[in-house]
């Protein structure tokens, strides 16, 4: 319609006014970033006639919508008079959500709390101590590791929505066709490991790395740091692992990465979480680790040939390494006008079997231990070998873990960084330790 | 207008103060804005940020009017073509498509294939903090759609009479481009311009979803407004976020400024 030729027009259309609004609009635009939280859509606590309407949020897809609110209507229908309306997302944005409420002071009842935010959130009150709640709130039935992770010296600030530990997966179908036996998965080391990988390796022509975990997640590194003897967070909420530890954690890397028996710098891109996506079920790794609860999901993207091994050193260690997690804590708010009826929820969610019947492993194994033995029968055969993994090291004497301390959450970005940094040889590893140290000591005590 | 102006100047509240989102915000002065100094992570969120701006700009805007000068031929199906350079302008900064530059982008990806042909290493494109923000940069041109419609436009209205008068006195393509084209474009080339600065050091979600809200590998894709994000939502430090978001106003107004001075000596408006 319009191809024809230009118009007969010398007039340029923007004059020099028109430019001025248009920049002007632009500029007005910045600051308002930071003030541009978006609710959950907030929801008022209509409570209508005399019953109770507790708000939770949490995270998670529509499978665990589905098997949460099973969970929840037989709650409901338990207690006439509470209901319990449920707000759930991804976990990308659940957190400055979650934040955002808080600070509009919409608190919900009972949310979905990450494991490193507690004590953002705890240590300015904004969270009901549990501890008051004895009598409503029977946790009796935890054992001493999953009751201790949300304590915050005398108070408990939550309760494990489940447990999930990490493990070692190896692929015996590419371990036998490479001839490389697989070690004994409960004493074997780090050398092990190492010798294994390598084997696979050399025999795939390159074609497949024997082992690949990535060296700035957390959680791999703190069971290295508990295995030497130090706390990654101590019991006073300080930086607890030492130089020397980091750097040889970045060395038994860079030296698998070297001999070839882990991938090259740069093999690891962001591809997405499922386990049908991962380098393990595509062939490209025979062995890493994986969080527990995700056993199932793993295990039929490898065609059901993973077998489920603890992390390599816990036997030649200074100490056990390994810990009992979750997945995320359960938590009240303090500013709670229903704070009753939301303990007396998370009471169920946690003792009462037939919630856990209903929910599954969805969150990790059942944190209370006679409701896990209970509902074992229940599972599938690889969420069973999972929840024996999780009793397994319950059963054990573990040293203490404890909580992430404010502004812990900065130290994983920190130890993302200089991971990297080693990855590429930018950095040594001995003053990528150096440096770690240095910016994570600044990050706890800002 | 209220929802605009409250948090507007609430934020410039915020800004003077330590606020954790939960307590309530504590006056501190300037202690935000002198702390930005000594933040190494927040220089380097200033240098990915530059460093961004200041190559792909002046790509994308070279791209768009290359590209729109060849449109303004007259060739048949113009609308098609304009629609189909228009369209990644529209989608670039979306989720799905930097998701799909990872792919393409990726180990095993279009671009390494290609390049493979003609005995060129693997790159890691995405994973690797040499190249990383490159990637990112070559995304933003591949953008070009929205200043190549203005400047279409604008070519439109330049009259064809100008073209066959320099044509008769013998001036050459390049000098015709220059003493006719750019004079006369200049206005829409400074209004193009304009707009693509301030939305260039605006950037967040191309970093945030090209390494899953972590402007990595390295800090290396740290934009200025992820790192605000983190600092605000993450960190809960909204005050320091605060104070971020008002200093990244007065650097796009001085940029701005700038080049408004600069406007006198480049841009010709002839009414």
């Amino acid at each position: 319609m319009q191809n024809d030729q230009p118009p007969p027009l010398s007039r340029t259309a923007l004059g020099r006014r028109d430019l001025m609004k248009a920049t002007g609009l632009g500029l007005a635009a910045t600051p308002a970033l930071a003030a541009c939280g978006r609710g959950f859509g907030g929801g008022d606590d209509d409570d209508s006639g005399d019953g109770v309407t507790l708000n939770m949020v949490w995270w998670g897809d529509a499978t665990r919508a589905e098997l949460t609110q099973a969970a929840l209507d037989i709650f409901m229908e338990k207690n006439e008079g509470i209901t319990i309306e449920v707000e759930y997302q991804d976990s990308g944005p659940y957190q400055d959500k979650l934040a955002t409420r808080f600070a509009a002071g919409d608190a919900p009842d009972l949310m979905a709390m990450r494991m490193d935010s507690l004590r953002e959130y705890a240590d300015r009150d904004a969270l009901l101590d549990l501890n008051e709640y004895e009598g409503d709130l029977d946790l009796s039935g935890l054992s001493d590791s999953a009751a201790t992770l949300a304590e915050v010296g005398e108070s408990v600030y939550g309760v494990p929505a489940g447990l999930n530990a990490i493990g070692f997966v190896i692929r015996k179908d590419l371990a036998e066709q490479y001839g490389a036996a697989i070690p004994d998965g409960d004493t074997w080391s780090w050398e092990d490991l190492a010798a294994f990988a390598q084997t696979v390796s050399d025999a795939s022509g390159g074609e497949v790395f024997g082992t690949g975990f990535d060296a700035q997640t957390l959680a791999n590194i703190v069971v290295y740091c508990r295995q030497q003897g130090e706390d990654f967070f101590t019991e006073a909420g300080e930086l607890g692992i030492s130089a020397a530890t980091v750097q040889s954690w970045f060395e038994l890397i860079g030296g698998m990465r070297q001999s070839g028996a882990y991938p090259p710098a740069g093999f690891f891109e962001e591809i997405g979480g499922s386990p049908d996506q991962s380098y393990i079920a595509q062939g490209k790794l025979a062995s890493q680790i994986i969080p527990t609860n995700n056993f199932l999901g793993y295990n039929a993207a490898c065609g059901g040939n993973l077998v489920l091994l603890r992390i390599p050193g816990e036997t030649q260690g200074a100490r056990r390494g390994q810990s009992v997690d979750c997945p995320h804590l359960w938590s009240v708010a303090s500013a709670s006008e229903h704070p009753e009826e939301a303990v007396k929820l998370l009471d169920f969610l946690t003792n009462d079997p037939e919630a856990s019947l209903a929910t599954g492993t969805t969150r990790g194994v059942p944190a209370n231990s006679s409701v896990a033995e209970e509902i074992k029968d229940s599972l599938e055969p690889d969420d069973q070998l999972a929840t024996e993994y999780l009793m397994g090291l319950q059963g054990e004497d573990l040293p203490r873990s404890y909580t992430y301390p404010p502004g812990g959450s900065a130290i994983a970005d920190i130890l993302d960084v200089i991971a990297v940094e080693v990855e590429f040889g930018r950095t040594s590893p001995a003053d990528g330790a150096a440096q770690f140290i240095e910016e994570a000591e600044g990050a706890l005590a800002a | 207008m209220l929802f605009t102006v409250v948090p507007f100047f609430a934020s410039l509240y915020l800004a003077f103060t330590d606020y954790n989102l939960l307590n309530t915000p504590e006056w501190i002065g300037l202690e935000n804005f002198t702390a930005m100094f000594s933040d190494p992570a927040l220089l380097q969120s200033l240098k990915v940020t530059f460093v961004y701006t200041f190559v792909s700009v002046p790509l994308s805007l070279a791209a768009a009017l290359g590209v729109a000068m060849i449109l303004n031929r007259g060739i048949r199906g113009l609308p098609w073509y304009r629609a189909v350079f228009y369209l990644p302008s529209l989608l670039g900064a979306s989720v799905a498509v930097v998701l799909l530059w990872r792919y393409i982008f990726g180990l095993n990806g279009v671009v390494n294939a290609f390049l493979g042909r003609f005995g060129v290493e693997r790159i890691a494109w995405t994973s690797d903090p040499d190249y990383a923000l490159t990637t990112l940069i070559i995304l933003h041109v591949w953008t070009f759609g929205s200043p190549m419609v203005i400047f279409l436009a604008g070519l439109r209205q330049i009259p064809v009479m100008y073209y066959e008068a320099a044509a008769v006195d013998g001036a050459s393509k390049w000098r015709r481009f220059r003493s006719i084209t750019l004079p006369l474009l200049s206005p829409i080339i400074f209004f193009n311009l304009i707009q693509s600065l301030i939305a260039s050091f605006q950037t967040f979600t191309q970093g945030f979803v090209m390494n899953n809200g972590g402007g990595g590998p390295a800090n290396s894709t740290l934009f200025y407004n992820l790192y605000l994000y983190q600092q605000g939502f993450n960190q809960f430090n909204m005050g320091y976020a605060s104070a971020m978001a008002w200093t990244l106003l007065v650097i796009i107004a001085a940029f701005t400024a700038l080049t408004f001075i600069s406007a006198k000596y480049w841009v010709n408006y002839d009414n």
